[in-house]
């Protein structure tokens, strides 16, 4: 039931005679002004101000109270956050106070030159001073008011409800505001300011813990979480828990009445749209227009074998009618007859001659054992193509060292290439030799392989996500404590960051002098050290990844059952979505209010819990009985037997019966104790006041504008209104 | 200014005939904004050990520190930290009465991020969490690291 506020324009202010009161509620989160007399408060709103820009104009104006959303769109807000007059429960920005008050004024319906009505105005208990004479100084100077009165909104709520005989006439009032929680003892209708006890825990503080947790919990959605959305949720769903510990382990078994308590909002959610399966037609001719297109690729390579086959195979001719005509010309004219070719000698032209003949028959797809002989034959002839390795050197004219140059470095790459070849094939077999024993070993015992197979991808698995966890957050996940700088420590990982450390400790052993980096040796080996770091860190990590593939393949090949683990990105810091990549379901959407319903009011009875050392409601009242001054036979028993609550907070569910469990853990054996709630706890402060301003006897509690400055503040500090008139 | 805007009346007003100083008067938008005096400056200016001490004012009507142990519960599930419950019936001690032990709550913390967590799957998550948020969680206690 969230709070509706009221600001429509009153029209009738001429109605009332200047001797009728004005009676506002000045409270941390609503502002309520009206009519003395009447039952209900003119207009009500939100007491904060905010200053946008206008977005085409350019000029800043005041928004007071909380606006339309749909409407600020023509402002901008990014400058301006919702003030607020109050610090804690005392008004220090009475600039803000004006806005709010002219807002206030002018939604009554004000006309004429001032305000010409005595005004009852709530403050806080206690108030300073400062702040009571400034907005004394406000009234009168900036609004013409003729007379103020200040009063406490408790004790105008406990006065109400008095007469309606809800509390009797000595009594504490317990009254859980915005910012702060007060206790306050009354004797004989009045309040006892010597017996009070303030909290600076409040609505504010419950609302902005479960604020907290929620964006925490639910990092995705968290712009969802606004203030005004936050609020509506604890007020619809929060309670208090009449025993803390119970209640969390009922939660922690999880069991039914867990599940009933348990409160679920489902934000909108759009599922993607599936497609359909393709019928059948759709299917046959998906499969016919691949099948031509396959038929299409399949025929154009084979024309272009075809047309290959035929190239080389007239290349192949023409080989050999060279070769015939070799043959049958003489060894004189060789040179001649072959300048005209283009080939040099005939050694070259049965190369190529071999050479074409292989890839013909490749082309046409013949085993490659030729291919080895024909290798092999090659091979034979190194000895012939390089004749000037085994002539020694001093035997040589320059030309022909370097040809015989070029001839070592000809031979030992080929010799290279063999060995390489060699040794792949040697690998080729090792590996085939070891996937048989595997297979036997397979076979002979296929559980405790699978076993064995599942636990080495288990381990390999972590190794491999610790690395690359590693690598990507650095220490940073939870080595706080350790980094120094809070903006680029986080972003570079450990290897970089130590390289990092160690470029500005040599930089910084230079000294302020100019940089003579460089000039010793022991400055390059830094270099040397970070390089090194690096690829030690990539090798290792390649060799297990590549091992986990093997591992992961061989699984999904003899194991049904096994799902390869999705390669799970690491949890990005700065990024606030969802960190996996699977698709969102509807339950992703969902936010679960379920702890968090009676965590966040627990506050105002454990004040610990968010850091404020000071004690919770239920002690509080002992706190207050204790310092009451004077205390007659029964005094104390005749207060707690009227245990009044008022003020917004007092409107979670349970908070009686804990108020009550947690004072008669305080009072002595067989006290009576009894907790009352007021009839309406967010109006009676108001209803209080007007009650008491329509007073006949009211105006001699008020104090004038000459009062005001003849008397000085000394006495404005000892001014404290009656409340039993 | 759009016409939406002033049917709603969304802008308040800057001239107000019922005042006697208005407020662009009072404060020239070419000065710098007035400082206001916090409640921090507001108390010490005060003076409050001037009066009586007796005498309640803002200051000394301020709740004193809680005299119960300090409630413990898990940073992030909310759970109440509980190690073991051991009831214990002494039966021979001379009060004649029950006396039920409950074994010490013991609130485990983790060492390195300082959080509260009440069992294994907690600290799983707990270890898992981003710097970010662990000072975020820190910060609803008011024990997160404040750097000024």
């Amino acid at each position: 039931m969230p709070f509706i506020s009221k600001i429509q324009r009153q029209s009738d202010y001429n109605r009332f005679p200047s001797s009728t009161p004005i009676v506002i509620d000045n409270g941390a989160s609503y502002f309520r002004i009206g009519w003395a007399g009447e039952n209900e408060p003119r207009v009500v709103f939100r007491n904060i101000v905010q200053r946008p820009r206008h977005k085409s104009t350019g000029e800043t104006v005041t928004i007071v109270g909380d606006q339309d959303t749909a409407l600020l769109k023509y402002f901008d807000c990014t400058r301006s956050g919702p003030r607020s007059a109050f610090d804690s429960n005392v008004v220090f920005q009475f600039e803000i106070m004006e806005y709010v008050l002219d807002f206030a004024f002018d939604r009554l319906g004000t006309n004429g030159s001032r305000i010409d009505h005595p005004i009852l105005i709530t403050e806080c208990v206690c108030n300073p001073v400062q702040s009571r004479s400034k907005m004394a100084e406000l009234l009168f100077e900036t609004y013409g008011v003729p007379s103020i009165a200040f009063g406490v909104d408790a004790a105008f709520s406990y006065m109400y409800n008095q007469q309606h005989g809800i509390c009797e006439k000595d009594g504490l009032a317990i009254c859980p505001g915005f910012t702060t929680t007060h206790v306050i003892p009354f004797v004989d209708g009045e309040p006892v300011y010597k017996g009070c006890c303030r909290t600076n825990i409040g609505g504010y503080h419950v609302t902005d813990n479960l604020k907290q947790l929620l964006s925490l919990k639910y990092p995705y959605h968290m712009a969802r979480f606004t203030w005004e959305k936050v609020e509506d949720l604890k007020m619809e769903h929060c309670y208090i828990a009449s025993d803390y510990a119970l209640e969390a382990r009922l939660f922690q078994k999880g069991g039914k009445e867990a599940e009933d308590k348990t409160r679920c909002w489902q934000l909108p959610w759009v599922p993607p749209p599936t497609e359909e399966p393709p019928s059948e037609e759709e299917m046959a001719r998906k499969a016919a227009i691949r099948e031509r297109q396959g038929q299409r690729l399949r025929e154009m390579a084979e024309a272009k074998r075809s047309s290959r086959i035929n190239e080389l195979e007239n290349q192949l001719h023409g080989l050999e009618f060279l070769l015939h005509q070799l043959g049958q010309v003489k060894e004189e004219e060789i040179p001649s007859f072959l300048s005209d070719t283009g080939y040099v000698s005939k050694q070259e032209i049965e190369s190529t001659l071999t050479k074409v003949s292989q890839s013909l028959r490749k082309a046409k797809g013949e085993p490659k054992a030729e291919q080895v002989e024909n290798e092999e034959k090659a091979d034979s002839s190194t000895s012939e193509k390089y004749p000037l390795i085994n002539v020694p050197d001093n035997m040589l004219t320059p030309e022909q060292l370097k040809e015989k140059k070029r001839q070592v470095f000809l031979k030992t790459t080929t010799e290279g290439r063999q060995r390489a070849k060699q040794k792949r094939f040697e690998e080729e077999l090792e590996r085939e030799k070891k996937n048989q024993q595997d297979e036997e070993r397979r076979l002979e015992n296929p559980e405790l392989y699978l076993e064995q197979m599942r636990t080495k991808y288990k381990e390999l698995y972590e190794k491999v996500e610790q690395r690359k966890r590693l690598k990507t957050n650095g220490g940073h996940t939870n080595g706080n404590s350790l980094s120094g700088g809070v903006g680029r420590g986080e972003r570079l990982n450990a290897a970089q960051r130590e390289r990092m450390r160690l470029l500005t400790t040599a930089a910084f052993d230079r000294g302020k002098g100019e940089d003579t980096f460089g000039a010793k040796d022991e400055d390059w080996q830094l270099y040397k050290l970070m390089s090194k770091d690096n690829d030690n860190d990539d090798d290792g990590a390649d060799e297990d990844e590549a091992e986990l593939a093997r591992v992961c393949s061989r699984l999904q090949e003899i194991d049904p059952t096994f799902v390869p683990k999705p390669e799970s990105t690491s949890l990005q810091p700065t990024n606030a979505e969802a960190p996996s990549f699977c698709p969102l379901t509807k339950e992703d959407y969902q936010i679960v209010l379920g702890v968090e319903r009676f965590r966040c009011p627990e506050i105002l009875f454990h004040p610990n819990l968010v850091g404020i050392d000071q004690a919770g409601l239920d002690e509080m009242t002992g706190v207050s009985i204790r310092r009451l001054p004077s205390k007659d036979e029964g005094l104390e028993d005749r207060l707690t037997s009227s245990i009044f609550m008022t003020g917004g907070c007092s409107l979670f569910p349970g908070i009686n019966e804990r108020l009550e469990a947690g004072i008669r853990m305080l009072r002595p054996c067989g006290a009576p104790i009894k907790v009352v709630r007021a009839l309406d706890p967010v109006l009676d402060a108001w209803r209080g006041a007007s009650i008491y301003a329509a007073n006949l006897q009211f105006p001699q509690q008020t104090f004038t504008r000459a009062d005001y400055y003849d008397k000085g503040e000394d006495w404005l500090r000892r001014y404290q209104l009656r409340y039993t008139l | 200014m759009e016409a939406e805007v002033i049917k709603a009346e969304l802008v308040l007003p800057t001239h107000m005939t019922f005042k006697r100083i208005q407020i662009y008067e009072k404060y020239p938008k070419g000065q710098s904004k007035v400082r206001w005096k916090q409640l921090k400056q507001i108390l010490q200016a005060e003076n409050y050990q001037n009066y009586p001490p007796d005498e309640p004012n803002y200051v000394n009507i301020e709740s004193p520190p809680s005299m119960h142990p300090c409630k413990r519960i898990c940073d992030i599930t909310g759970f109440e930290l509980v190690a073991t419950q051991i009831d214990h019936f002494n039966f021979w001690n001379t009060m004649k009465s029950n006396i039920l032990i409950i074994d010490a709550q013991a609130p485990y913390h983790d060492p390195r991020t300082n959080l509260r967590y009440a069992n294994a799957d907690v600290f799983k998550l707990v270890r898992s969490l981003p710097n970010e948020y662990v000072q975020r969680y820190l910060a609803l206690r008011k024990a997160a690291v404040v750097l000024r």
